[in-house]
């Protein structure tokens, strides 16, 4: 039951990473290799507060996603300018830049090793320490990324990035705000990666630089991906499977050292078979970067 | 003395951003599959001098061939398919990802995730030069880049293959129209891309040793120097990774050698967005919507 509860709650965090990064990759079409490091951002900010000021979890949870939002802002003001696969250069600059910081601004962050020791979520006095708990802490917050993940997809605001995404010229032509809506979508899917890093480290209590790699951000755009990039519920259903995998991996008994690589490996094969033969991801309806009118 | 260490990181550099902007100038997308095969190489190497006892003059040139072939096959197996169903160079990137997840995993089921060296013999000391200690292999490294860059410079320029590739990097449909294979020139700058890509790699395994994840941080800082000089040409390419070189080489003085990769990307970052043409300015990189 606890192991059960805890992959639940492992699931419920990649499921708001994957309905954040859906929002840019499926809403807009654009490609951010950068998720994680606002994941980490989320994860750092709430660890920090929650150590040196001892805030309670809701303020911690609203600076962080906050902060990152603001990064958001920062970094894709200007690089949503860039030409798509330039973007995913910039974004993976912005990605490289936030790890060096996590790892080696020891006095903020704990460098390589980390920080530890962070309190429990406290709800009406009494402190959330079984996973169990937590899923429903993880639960009811996924259900409101979800929730504001619909009202985005939703008309008339999802016309605008959907009718970027098809066809971004024929957008501005209409009269949509194309610069705009793409930041607001960025600054958003910031903010609630942010969120998910909040839950991670009042799960785990503690949290070092290893977990907000550029893998990471890969392994993030696969939930996507493979769940169906553009349709609402495709990164839950992304989630579910690709955290199930490894669990299945194990359950076959393939010997844990091996298993990291294999798992890699089944996550790129599915990454490939998906370009080729299923763009739209398991359930989605858009099929990612495929040009209605060949060139 | 610094300046000199700056000149191998560039050298190393510049070979891995030419490897790259050859098969970029072709398939145009951002290939992550590049940064495997650059790992495979050494690899193949450590695998044919360790285990088969072949002699390094035997083994380099096999591993480069095994690059080419690998550089071959995912064209084949993976873009090439893509590309006929019209797949935007975003689909093409994150099939390449999935390419490199596999080869890179691969590499690590195989030899482990330690680092490992291509190194034979005693260490030796090295020739004292303006200060700075060189081994050889840092020499062959420096004569290799130049060698790489004044080749590639000839042919592009000189040669009719070389034409070909930079007639179909301006526009494949125009170079299809007077009578340019685009799919075999593609290939076969692929080809040579992967087999650069397996120099460079075997070169860093030779200077600082190998890890199966080797290929990300070398394909960047290539992708970064192309960036940054502003030209897919090996001139270009040269101009960036100095560039590149002697920032990371400041980084290290002024901030310490940890931040040597922050600096550098966001040396890049500012690139990007204040003059996304580079020095050179001949890269396209805003979007025109």
């Amino acid at each position: 039951m606890e192991y059960a509860a805890h992959i639940l709650v492992v699931i419920g965090i990649y499921a708001i990473l994957g309905l954040s990064m859906n929002l840019i990759a499926g809403f807009a079409g654009l490609l951010s290799v950068a998720q994680a490091g606002f994941y980490g951002v989320g994860a750092y900010v709430a660890a920090f507060l929650a150590l040196q000021f001892h805030t309670p979890f809701v303020l911690n949870l609203t600076v962080s996603a906050v902060v990152a939002g603001g990064l958001g802002f920062v970094v894709g003001g200007p690089s949503l300018r860039l030409r798509g696969d330039y973007l995913v250069i910039a974004t993976f600059s912005f990605q490289v830049i936030v790890l060096g910081v996590f790892t080696n601004w020891t006095s903020v962050t704990g460098g390589p090793m980390g920080l530890y020791g962070i309190p429990p979520v406290h709800v009406l006095g009494s402190a959330i320490t079984s996973p169990l708990g937590f899923l429903v802490l993880v639960a009811a917050t996924a259900a409101i990324v979800l929730w504001i993940a619909s009202r985005l997809a939703r008309p008339p605001f999802v016309r605008t990035p959907k009718a970027i995404r098809e066809d971004h010229v024929l957008a501005a032509v209409r009269g949509k705000n194309v610069a705009r809506t793409k930041l607001s979508l960025f600054v958003v899917s910031s903010a609630m990666a942010a969120v998910a890093g909040v839950l991670n480290t009042y799960y785990m209590r503690f949290i070092d630089p290893s977990s907000f790699t550029v893998m990471e951000s890969i392994f993030i755009i696969t939930i996507v991906i493979v769940g169906g990039a553009g349709n609402l519920y495709g990164p839950i259903v992304g989630a579910v499977v690709l955290v199930l995998l490894p669990e299945i991996l194990r359950l076959m008994g393939i010997p844990s050292a091996a298993a990291a690589n294999i798992r890699q490996i089944l996550y790129g094969l599915a990454l490939v078979a998906c370009m080729l033969w299923r763009p739209q991801g398991l359930i989605g309806e858009y099929a990612f970067g495929r040009e209605a009118t060949p060139k | 003395m610094v300046a000199i260490y700056a000149v191998i990181a560039a050298a190393v550099y510049c070979i891995v951003g030419l490897s790259f902007a050859l098969c970029y100038a072709t398939g145009r997308f951002f290939d992550f599959g590049h940064a495997a095969v650059l790992a495979v190489c050494p690899y193949c190497v450590l695998f044919l001098t360790r285990t088969l006892d072949f002699p390094l003059a035997v083994a380099l040139p096999v591993a480069l061939a095994l690059g080419a072939l690998l550089g071959a096959a995912k064209e084949l197996a993976v873009y090439r398919p893509l590309r006929v169903r019209h797949a935007s160079p975003l689909v093409l990137l994150i099939a390449s990802i999935g390419v490199y997840l596999v080869l890179q995993n691969s590499i690590s089921l195989a030899f482990g995730d330690d680092t490992k060296t291509l190194a034979f013999g005693p260490v030796r000391e090295g020739f004292a030069i303006l200060g700075a200690r060189i081994t050889t292999i840092q020499v062959a490294v420096l004569i290799a880049a130049a060698i790489v860059v004044s080749g590639g410079a000839f042919l592009l320029r000189r040669t009719r293959t070389g034409t070909h590739i930079r007639a179909v990097g301006e526009s494949p449909p125009l170079a299809l129209s007077v009578g340019i294979d685009a799919p075999h020139v593609g290939m076969l700058s692929a080809c040579i891309g992967s087999a650069l890509a397996g120099l460079a790699g075997s070169l860093i395994a030779l200077d600082v040793g190998m890890t199966p994840t080797m290929g990300m941080r070398a394909l960047l800082m290539g992708v970064v120097a192309m960036i940054i000089g502003g030209s897919q040409s090996p001139l270009g390419i040269s101009l960036g990774a100095l560039l590149l070189a002697l920032s990371g080489a400041l980084a290290t003085q002024l901030l310490g050698s940890q931040w040597q990769d922050p600096t550098a990307f966001f040396a890049l970052l500012v690139f990007l967005l204040m003059r996304p043409q580079g020095v050179m300015g001949k890269l396209t990189l805003i979007s025109n919507g």
